[in-house]
């Protein structure tokens, strides 16, 4: 059984072709890392997954149930609403601006989803969001609101934010870039931590480091393919395609 | 003098209170209308879309003067049904479609300025969009929506002087009634007083409620 499986997804923009013909495949607990250089279409990949970004074709599978299936801008079958929210709720996403709600204090942001969506009662997620603020490391600010926290820690709470909803997969793009250096590994630790647990994630960034330590499978994309994918000890120190040959060069 | 101003005082607060009354019943009612003015317009229903923009349009594009004197005196010849009695209630009918117009647009702006991360954010929680707006994009807009809807506050308690068409004894109209009949024109002294108080005391409301609602931000 696969997590979550792609086939055929492309995406065109006027007559620009964002994304075409991507077929990728995440098995369960497997970290995916997508790399490659920008406007190759990683985080418009990434956000048609649960559907922020509408694709012009293609399937997307989630444990092997056809979640989405357009052809040509239209749906062609698309499951019963109820379902495809259910799925969709299986992916978890953090963005590369964090998008914390600045209204709410940071136990607010990770409950709000629970007791609104799921329905949780409020004691109960109190308790779920209180012990994921503790895992990410922000005991303390748990009532503070974003805008008095650093990037690195709104980063943390928008993961426990998403994992509040308890996914089974999480998506993160970018979730590094928008910080400053010196915050990037508390990120990134938190990233690692969650894979060591076992989590599913597929993640767009542009840190090497985090793709050979932390991958299971590296894939790189170019001009809206996939042109590798593999280990990361094989893309990163062999490299088939010059385009790979040419991102590592500059970014190594 | 000061003698003669104590004696139209209570004629002055009399049409002062008419004219807050007015303003308050109208701007509530119109901001109310307003959200779902705003809304259909922004909707991809393009039918709704047009509609609510067609509606803004006229409110927006044609004299407030013209609207009142058409709901009190023309309404009744299109049918005798639609005859208003009530001076106040034509006047608050007018006044409130009016500032339904002008509110709708200070709500889409305020809703638009919100960032589309706080949207994608909401939407990848499961929120269904009725969630997003209530529980995400509202208040975050209340902030931003009051000192321009403090200010269609002001625009209307003054604009409220119009109501003397339809001899509805608001602030201006009880002053110009006190100065025809006493022959002084000191009378309008105390009324631009009153205006001004009452001018302030908007201005005071909306500045508590705007540092209420800022207590989120650094």
């Amino acid at each position: 059984m696969s997590m979550i499986r792609t086939e055929h997804l492309a995406k065109v923009f006027g007559d620009l072709a964002v994304l075409k013909d991507v077929n990728l495949e995440v098995e369960p607990g497997e970290v995916v890392v997508i790399i490659g250089p920008s406007g190759a279409g990683k985080s418009t990949f990434l956000r048609s997954l649960n559907g922020l970004e509408k694709m012009t074709s293609g399937k997307i599978f989630i444990e092997d149930e056809l979640f989405y299936y357009r052809d040509h801008d239209k749906t062609i079958s698309k499951m019963e609403a109820k379902k495809h929210k259910q799925l969709m709720l299986e992916m978890g996403m953090v963005f590369q601006r964090f998008n914390l709600f600045p209204h709410k204090t940071v136990l607010e942001n990770v409950m709000l989803a629970p007791v609104h969506v799921k329905k949780m009662d409020k004691g109960r997620a109190e308790a779920l969001a209180k012990e994921l603020i503790g895992k990410v490391g922000l005991a303390e600010k748990q009532n503070e609101y974003p805008a008095r926290l650093s990037g690195g820690q709104q980063q943390r709470v928008a993961i426990a934010r998403a994992l509040a909803m308890e996914p089974k997969m999480m998506l993160f793009d970018e979730p590094t870039s928008a910080l400053d250096p010196e915050l990037v590994g508390e990120v990134l630790n938190v990233m690692k931590d969650l894979a060591d647990q076992g989590m599913t994630m597929l993640c767009v960034t542009h840190e090497m480091g985090f793709a050979r330590e932390v991958a299971d499978k590296v894939v790189f994309m170019a001009n809206g393919r996939i042109l590798e994918e593999g280990k990361p000890e094989e893309i990163f120190s062999n490299p088939k395609t010059p385009e790979a040959r040419q991102f590592l060069r500059s970014v190594l | 003098m000061l003698a003669k101003i104590i004696g139209w005082l209570p004629q002055l607060l009399d049409g002062a209170r008419i004219t807050i009354l007015l303003t308050i019943c109208a701007v509530s009612m119109g901001l109310l209308l307003s959200i779902f003015l705003a809304l259909g317009k922004m909707s991809k229903n393009r039918i709704l879309s047009k509609f609510c923009g067609a509606y803004i349009f006229f409110f927006r594009g044609t004299p407030l003067l013209m609207q009142l004197y058409f709901i009190y005196f023309g309404l009744p010849q299109i049918n005798m049904a639609l005859t208003i009695n009530s001076r106040f209630f034509a006047a608050f009918l007018a006044f409130s479609l009016n500032s339904a117009a002008y509110c709708s647009e200070i709500i889409r702006a305020a809703i638009q300025s919100i960032d589309r991360g706080q949207f994608e954010a909401s939407k990848a929680l499961g929120f269904s969009k009725a969630q997003t707006m209530r529980l995400v994009i509202f208040p975050q807009s209340i902030r931003r929506l009051i000192p321009p809807v403090a200010n269609e506050f002001i625009m209307v308690l003054k604009d409220a002087s119009l109501v003397s068409i339809i001899a509805l004894a608001d602030l201006t109209k009880v002053t110009r009634a006190i100065s025809s009949s006493s022959g002084t024109a000191l009378v309008y002294i105390p009324a631009m007083i009153l205006y001004l108080i009452m001018t302030a005391f908007f201005e005071f409301i909306f500045h508590r409620l705007e540092a209420r609602f800022s207590r989120y931000e650094v």
